[in-house]
Parts: structure tokens; sequence; C-alpha cells
């Protein structure tokens, strides 16, 4: 009996199966246990208050929502505020983040010592401070009545930005932006093909885009509103218009600051990974600085950042929820309102969980599909 | 030989041709400089003014705080023992401070090299924590017993820190391990693990560490909430701290376990001898990153009720003589967390310029 | 394959876990807190203004404070035999039901579906908040309807949300929530002028105007949203222990009405005026035994907190810094909402 232990591979099935069956015992132990106390307690539970109305009102969503919505729907409109916020600011965090990696390897002095002071407040300092100062410095704008025009048709106060608005639905912006993606998306494949086709693949995409937006300005706004609504005071605020909000913008700034940051270093370390000799060897070849960089610099270093940059992404989406310390109701604010008004922590906390566990799989799966195209094709094996 | 070498070119040497080269080198660069610059020092002056020249110092000049004046520091007198001890008993701060330093010594020699060592470190750190209990909690040579829930302040934040790193490290080594292994099953429920915890605000982790472990665990298992509550961070920090030593086993070349495999080198042996060390070294930056990332996130605790550091700043502006001060108190409180957070970053720094040296 | 199986077994396990609270030893609570010697009552994360602080020394201060100091008292017989566990507002439900606290003392509203739902029982209220208004003076506005359009900054994951929305909807007035998670950032928002009118709890109120850089440029609106019972949650199913909190406050009450406080408690229990004061201070048998408690327990409670209007003058009235006006917190015998139960 013991002999067969001693082989290798019967030892490796042991592990496993041990390694199985404790997982398993274990969950099925918490299972049995929790049932045993809810039948000690009586506590009801589930999801049903779910379809109960809230009570109470958020300031910002992008679908429409009141005091008499359900919960679920309350949950659905804190999650697309998270996403929102979340996917502008990885986007421009990115964008700050290659300036400040590309400004630390200058050979700029003043240049670096900013890019290292940037780098070294920003990552430094909690997040949640971060966030306080902006959010300070935009509500210390003047107040609505007196608010700094814009070339009269916009204005800048301490209630956020308002703007000319076309007449369309927050749905419709998300139609719009969707079906951009996906005309890019095929504009590109077929752009790429090196077909016949490709010659009209970008006049066949504008055309596209063009259609998309009569389309959606005709079917999407209500019949007798002007096209074009322009802001004006009314009272105690802006009426009309397209309005951004403080909370939203101190919260986009914070995340593209701080993660600016983060994301700056591995833009450094992604660039400095690249080997002087490959450049050195573009450079025997002939190519042109703009060339190394496009052909043998920039993919190198991309490569070398993905799998930071992703680990990065899904921090700083996690990283949103910070949003309830500025009056920003992302879903991390909303679940966090919804348990002190229903008391069902547990599920809601289950929620919570589950609704970051969808959105950074998301991120993961699309990062990884990305690293797999970029990484390089090892022909030898 | 030496005296044979030639001079660097004169052009290069001298401040005025140092400044040329590094700040005005072409106009752009030159504006660059000067706006820059300017900014910097107008940031400096601003903040000079606030924190320094217009600022009240002492308690008794208390009146003389004036709301969209200079920085209020009376509040830091004040309440400064509350922000720093928590609701750790008046008379018995002595022993928090102590425990404090206890920590931060323990922590201070782990980081010299000669206390690097399998039977070593342990000890160092066995002695570390056994002297903070011994402090922090009493009950032996007539100190008074002082429960977790007192707890509060610096010491708390700089336990869970410590705590956290301690139990999460070797944890992290085993993750890594284990998602590298060969046997599919132990990969899988690694993998599971790690993809899972990362993807989950740490909130969200100790919540149900402190609130729901109670209704799925029985009786006897509970524990201290604050020994839950670490456990569940120490998994948090492991599952981030694998897939940093994972990147650094990934990058040794298979080679060389394949060669210790050989020498009929054991699994064990070659992941002490051979693996370990060289993932250690390489993957050193991204650790000194995740601790301090790990130092910042204590602050999360006070959503579960501790009282670390934040908390107890909290609850120094909470209540009604001092609640308009609250820009003194995070400004104070922040500083603490950069000492530690820039003490480590520098400890990073002088470890990355070791491990070169130790290279070349 | 496996890791998917994996993965998916554990979220499983995680969401059964999560999906099915209920701990805790209801029924015999007053016992489980002699056998241990100190009661488990709710501190705060930080501090609620007014109700739970941190002095300089690190003791906790403040009006729920005091009810837990008297609760302790009543049933152990000295308020120091108290632990106050500190717990954020999300975390009070489940740390009740799970035991880690007895009882829940921190300016918690009575609702349907927290009574009914969560496994908690109520004691009587024992503090009716108001839900005010403040505002600034240049908007010049005298009711809620002068705020139409205005943004009105409340505190995330209070009733005040609720109440808001109910009383501007009724009236059909439009506004605009602004919601922060905490006291300072609420505060800011209002000075900066990001809000128009800060809706809270007087107390809360009371202070932001105090801190204010120049108090004189809020006010603080006539007009009451809504009154909201505060009541002491306990596990349900306790029936002693919602006896024995019930009537610790009815005797914090009834010492008011009778003019007995922490100073003449003493001259009052050797010349009692009447046979019922007679009787809350111990001084004939009977008080105690029927709660399970020692016959003085009214008298100690009274020692060593004082009556209802002093505990309320000493941390949120006029003795404090938020000189909050008593209002509808006064007895029945004021033109108050409060009142003691017969005691026979």
């Amino acid at each position: 009996m013991l002999g067969i232990l001693r082989t290798h591979k019967a030892r490796a099935w042991l592990y496993q199966g041990l390694a199985l069956a404790a997982t398993l015992g274990l969950a099925l132990s918490f299972v049995l246990i929790a049932r045993q106390n809810l039948l000690d307690q009586g506590i009801a539970t589930g999801f049903g208050f779910l379809e109960r109305s809230t009570g109470w009102p958020i300031n910002f969503a992008l679908i429409e929502v009141s005091d008499r919505s359900p919960y679920w729907r309350m949950l659905t409109a804190g999650l697309l505020n998270t996403l929102l916020v979340g996917l502008l600011g990885l986007a421009s965090a990115t964008l700050v983040g290659v300036a400040i990696g590309l400004i630390r390897i200058s050979s700029n002095l003043v240049l670096n010592v900013i890019g290292t002071t940037y780098v070294e407040i920003f990552r430094n300092v909690p997040l949640i401070l971060q966030a306080f100062f902006w959010y300070a410095i935009l509500t210390h704008l003047p107040s609505p009545r007196r608010a700094i025009p814009l070339m009269d048709i916009g204005f800048l106060s301490n209630r956020g930005l308002v703007l000319p608005a076309l007449d369309i639905s927050a749905a419709d912006v998300f139609l719009f932006a969707a079906g951009t993606a996906l005309i890019l998306y095929g504009a590109a494949r077929l752009g790429g093909a090196g077909t016949r086709a490709s010659r009209w693949a970008w006049p066949l995409a504008l055309a596209a885009l063009a259609a998309l937006f009569v389309l959606l300005l005709l079917t999407g706004r209500t019949p007798e509103a002007p096209l074009l609504t322009l802001p004006e005071l009314r009272g105690l605020r802006f009426v009309g218009g397209f309005e951004i909000k403080p909370e939203f913008t101190a919260l986009l700034i914070a995340i593209t600051v701080f993660g600016g940051a983060y994301i700056g270093e591995i833009v450094r370390g992604g660039f400095l990974s690249v080997d002087k000799g490959r450049i050195e060897a573009a450079r025997a070849l002939g190519l042109k600085g703009f060339q190394i960089n496009r052909f043998v610099r920039i993919p190198l270093a991309l490569r070398a950042m993905l799998p930071a940059l992703a680990n990065q992404y899904v921090w700083l989406m996690k990283a949103t929820t910070i949003g309830i310390a500025i009056g920003f109701p992302d879903y991390f604010m909303v679940v966090s309102t919804s348990i002190n008004q229903s008391g069902q922590t547990m599920e809601l906390m289950a929620l919570l969980m589950g609704g970051f566990l969808l959105v950074n799989y998301g991120i993961g799966f699309v990062m990884n599909r990305v690293n797999a195209r970029l990484a390089i094709k090892d022909r030898a094996g | 030989m030496a005296e044979a070498s030639l001079a660097p070119p004169a052009v290069d040497r001298g401040p005025l041709a140092w400044a040329r080269r590094r700040l005005f080198s072409s106009w752009l660069d030159g504006l660059v400089t000067l706006g820059f610059g300017a900014f910097v020092l107008w940031v400096f002056f601003e903040a000079l003014d606030w924190a320094v020249l217009g600022a009240v110092w002492s308690l008794e000049d208390k009146e003389l705080c004036a709301p969209g004046g200079g920085a209020c520091w009376s509040v830091i007198e004040a309440r400064g023992r509350l922000i720093l001890f928590g609701l750790y008993p008046f008379e018995q701060h002595w022993r928090s401070t102590l425990a404090c330093l206890v920590i931060v010594l323990t922590m201070g020699l782990s980081c010299v090299p000669r206390f690097w060592g399998v039977r070593r470190l342990p000890l160092l750190w066995l002695a570390g924590f056994g002297g903070f209990m011994l402090l922090m909690y009493g009950g032996v040579f007539g100190l008074s017993v002082v429960t977790t829930e007192q707890w509060g302040g610096l010491s708390l934040t700089v336990l869970i820190f410590a705590s956290v790193v301690v139990i999460g490290m070797p944890l992290s080594v085993l993750l890594a391990l284990a998602r590298r292994s060969d046997m599919p099953v132990i990969r899988g429920v690694a993998g599971g693990i790690i993809d899972v915890v990362r993807s989950l605000p740490l909130l969200t982790i100790l919540f149900a560490a402190a609130v729901v472990v109670p209704f799925v665990v029985p009786d006897w298992a509970q524990g201290d909430k604050l020994v839950r509550v670490i456990l569940a961070f120490a998994v948090f920090f492991a599952c981030y701290q694998a897939e940093i030593i994972r990147a650094g086993l990934q990058a040794i070349p298979p080679g060389q376990e394949e060669a210790a495999m050989a020498l009929g080198m054991k699994y064990w042996r070659r992941v002490i001898d051979i693996l370990l060390p060289q993932a250690f070294r390489s993957s050193l930056p991204a650790t000194i990153n995740q601790f301090v990332i790990t130092f910042k996130e204590t602050s999360i605790v006070t959503i579960i009720g501790f009282f670390e550091i934040m908390a107890s700043g909290n609850a120094a502006v909470g209540t009604g003589d001092w609640a308009g001060q609250f820009i003194e108190v995070y400004v104070f409180v922040g500083a603490i967390y950069f000492c530690f957070v820039f003490g480590l970053s520098r400890y990073g720094a002088y470890l990355e310029r070791r491990a070169r040296l130790g290279q070349a | 394959m496996t890791r998917k199986i994996s993965s998916l077994l554990c979220s499983a396990a995680l969401a059964v876990g999560l999906a099915s609270p209920g701990l805790a030893d209801s029924g015999e609570t007053v016992a489980t807190i002699k056998e241990r010697g100190s009661l488990l009552c709710t501190g705060h994360n930080g501090s609620y203004l007014g109700f739970a602080e941190v002095d300089d020394k690190g003791k906790w201060t403040g009006f729920d404070i005091e009810f837990c100091k008297a609760l302790a008292t009543a049933i152990l017989g000295s308020p120091d035999k108290l632990q106050i566990i500190p717990v954020s507002w999300a975390q009070r439900f489940p740390a009740l039901q799970s035991g880690d606290i007895d009882v829940i003392i921190k300016v918690t509203g009575w609702t349907m579906s927290r009574d009914t739902e969560l496994g908690l029982q109520f004691s009587r209220p024992y503090f009716i908040g108001p839900t005010n208004i403040l505002v600034r003076k240049e908007l010049e506005a005298e009711t809620s309807a002068d705020l139409e359009g205005g943004v009105f900054c409340i505190n995330a994951g209070t009733s005040i949300e609720r109440i808001v929305a109910d009383y501007m909807g009724a009236r059909g007035i439009e506004y605009e929530a602004l919601n922060f998670e905490k006291g300072e950032e609420l505060r800011s928002a209002l000075y900066a002028g990001r809000c128009d009118a800060l809706a809270g709890f007087g107390p809360f109120l009371a202070a932001t105007r105090f801190n204010a850089p120049n108090p004189d440029d809020f006010v603080i609106m006539d007009e009451v949203l809504a009154l909201e019972p505060e009541s002491i949650a306990a596990r349900q199913g306790d029936d002693n222990f919602i006896d024995v909190i019930n009537w610790m406050v009815s005797a914090l009450l009834m010492a008011e009405e009778n003019g007995i406080t922490q100073a003449n408690v003493d001259e009052v229990r050797a010349n009692p005026p009447s046979a019922s004061v007679e009787r809350l201070l111990g001084a004939s048998p009977g008080m105690g035994e029927r709660l399970g408690l020692s016959d003085d327990w009214a008298y100690n409670v009274i020692k060593a907190v004082g009556n209802y209007g002093e505990i309320y003058e000493r941390t949120v009235g006029e003795q404090s810094a938020y000189k909050l006006p008593r209002g509808k917190n006064h007895l029945w015998l004021n033109g108050g909402l409060l009142y003691a139960l017969v005691l026979d």
C-alpha cells in the first residue's frame, strides 16, 4: 500500500484528491451551518427586496431613475455609473501615464524632476485625499447666479459645467457609441484585409456613421422639443442643456491623475526594458527615428507593459469606489446606501461582489485577448 | 595604466554647461523649465503660508483660529493623543507607544540583510509579535487587560500592516507555486482563488470576514474579529503578491530547473535554493510597491469598526469644538502615512541598488 | 475547465454563504450579559456628532452612549461594566444578529422592514429625530417651496434621504439630492455653495451652522420635514430584555417628570414624595424582581447618568456645543412627545 504512494503519479493524485475534498467539504459545511443558523433565527432573506421601491433618488444616472424606482433599477444605474467613470478614467489615465512615462525618460532635468515629483506625490498620497482636493477646487467656483459664461452658450459654476445639448436621450448616446465602435471595427477589418473592397472601407464607414447619426436624431428625440437646447438660469439652477456635474469631474480627474502616476511607471519600465541592442540594430539597418519608434521600440515596450497594465486596470476599476466620499453615486455608493436603507446587508454585499467580478472579469478577458494578439509568435515552437 | 586615461571633454563640466545640457538644451526646453519652475515655487509658497506663516500653533490661542485663515494646529495639541492611540485607555498609552516601537523595530531589523534566514526571520517576528501582544493585551506582570476593540491608532495600523505582510508572504509563495503546479486540480483551485479574490474590492472581503463569517462557521472556529480580518486581508495581499512572484518565477529560464532536476535535487530544495531567490530578486520593485499599497489600504478597516489611525482622525474632528479643523487633521494623518510609505519606497530603492551590485 | 469548475464552486459557496444570515442566541440576553459581566453596546467608527463622540482621552461620550451606560447600570449596577464596540452604520444589524453586540443604540429609526425582516425587535422610541433644513441666508428662502430646483446635500444611506424625497414629492417641489457618506464632506459642500440647503438631523445642522466660516450666513428653517422615532434594537424573541430596555427609558422620563436628578436622588429616596416614586427608586420592594433585576436599579441608573433631561442637555442641549432646543423631545408636560409608562 505504502509502496504505491512512493510513485510520483499516485502521490500527485492523492494530493489533488485531498485538495478537492477539502474545498468541497468546506463549501458544504458553510452551507449546512448557514442553513442551521437561518432556521434558528428565522430571518427573512433572499432577493425579494429588489422589487421594492427605494424611496430615495440619486442625482446622476444614465438611465431614468427616481425615488419610486425599484432597487434593482437603482443598482443597475449605479453599476452603469461605475462603468462610465471607470472606462473613461482608464482611457484618460492611460494617456496621462504615457505622457508621464515619456517625461521621466526624457533628457530635460526639469521635466525629469516634475515627472518624478508627480509620480512620488500622486502615488504616495491616498487616492481619497486626492479626490477631496480636486472636488474642493471644483466646488469653490462661483455660484450659479454668478456663473462664468463661456461664449454665452455654456456656463461654469460650482454646480458644474452646462453646455448646449442635442435633444437626444442617454440611451441614444449609448447606442451611438456602440454603433460607432462597431462601424470602426468593421472598417478596420475591411481596410486591413487587402482586398479590392478595402479602398471603400473608410468612405463606407463615414457614410454609415452619418446615417446612424441622422437616424438616432430622428427617432431619439421628443417630437415637439427643439433640436438644440441652450442652458438658462432659472431660480437656483440652470434649466436645459447638458450638465457635467463636479462630482463626476472630480472623480474622473482623481482616477486619471492617480492612475496616470502608476501607469507612468509601467510605461517607463516598459521602455527601459527594451534591449538597447535592438535599437542599435534598427539604426544600423538604416531605420529613421520615428520608424524605430513605430516598428521596434513601441511594439516591444507595449508587450512588456501589457500584463502589468491589465493588473492596473482592474485595480483602478476597484478604486472608483471612493466616489462615495465625494458624492458620486457609483455602484458602491448605491449598494452601501441600499444596505443602510433596507438592512439586507448580506444579499447586497453578494451583489457588490458579483458586480465587481463581472466588470473585472470583463476587463481581464479583453486584456487577455489583446495580449494574445500582440504576443510574439514563437515560430520555432 | 590609470594615468594614461584621457580627461573627459571640458565642455561637459561646470554648473553652466550642466544647466545648458539639462535645463536649456533648446528654447522649448527653456520655456518648460521656467514655466514649471515658477509653478512649483508658487505652490511651495502658498503651502508654506498656510501651514507655517499664518498658522496658529498652541491650544491657548484657539480663539485666533479663523476659517479661511492659516492652519489651526491647536487641534493636534488637543486631539493628538486620540489620533495616535484611538480608544486605548489614556493612562496606558505608554504601552501602546512601546508596542508600536517594538513592531517598527522588528520591521526595521527584518530590513537588514543579516536577519534574512529561514530560521532567523521567523524567530525575529515571533519575538516581535509576542512583545506586541504582551504590551497591548496585558494580563501578565500586573498589566491590566485591554481587549482588541479598544486597540487603536498608529499601533493598530502598524500591527495590521505587519501581520498582513508576514502572514501573506509565505501564503503568496504557496499560491504562486500551486498555480504553476503540474497537477490540474491544485492549479485550478489556486488559480480560481487568486482570480476571484483579485477582482473583488478589499472592502467586501474584509466585511465578509468581520460580519459574514460568524454565520457560516461553527462558534469554536470564529476567533477574534481582529484575527479574522487580518487573515482575510492577508489572503487578499497574498493573491496579489502571488501573481508578482509568479511573474518572477516565469522570468527564470526553464533550463535552470531542468539542470537542478538532472542533479537530483528534490522539489523543495529546487524551490528554496534555485527558484525563490531569483524570483524574489526580479520581483523586488513590484513587491515593495505592493507593500506601499497595502500600507495605505489598512485604512479600510475603519468600515468594520476598527479604530486605526484614519478612524481615530475622523473621531478627532467628530466633535462640536473641532469639526472645522478637519483639513489640519487630514494633513497630520497624511503626513504619518507619508513617512512610512516614503521610508518603504526609499528602502525599495536601496534594495534594488544592492541587488544590481550583487549581480554585477 | 477545472479552473472554471473550481471558481464556480467557490462562487457558489460564497453566494450560499452570503444569502443566509442568522446566528446568535436569542432568548436569554440578560442572563448572558450578567454572566459576562459587561454589556456590549454600539459605538461608531469615528464619530456621530452629539450622539457618539470620543473625548480627548479616548473615552466615549454622547447621547447614545449615555443610554448604553444607563442600560449597563440597570442590569449590572455600574456604568463602567460596559464595552463600547465601534461599528459602522452598515455593520450594525449583522453585528447584532451574530452576537458581536447585545443591543443597537445608534439613532436607529424604527422601520417596518427592519422590524419584520431583519429579526429585530424595537423598544419604545427614546428620541424623536426631527428633520430640518439649513439654508444659506442669501437665498431668502422662507419655506421649502422657495427652494424649487435647488440642490440638497444629504447624508448618504440615512432616513433623511427618504424623508426629503417623500416630503418634496408630495408637494411637487423639484430638487436635486447630492449625497455624501461623511459629515465633513457634506459640510464643506454646503460652505462652498455646492448645495443650496442641507437637510438633516437637528444636532448635525446646529453643529454645521456653528462651525461655518460665518454662522450668520446660514439659518435653520422652522419647517419640520418629518419626525423619525429612534428606538433601541435587540434580537427578536427576547421579551424580557426588551422589557428591561423599555422600563429603563421610562424610568429616565419618570425621574424627569418627578424632578429627580442625579444631584438630589439620594434625598428623594430618603423622603419619597409619592408611592410611585418610592417604588421607582427601590425604597419599597417589587420594582426589580419583575424584570429580573435588583430593586434599586432605577436609583442606580439615575445616580449614574441623571434623568432624561439631564442627559439631553449635557450631550446635545444647552450645556453642549450644539445648543439644540428640546422641541418634541420635551416631556408632554412641556409640549413634547415623551411620557413615562405607568408604574404600579
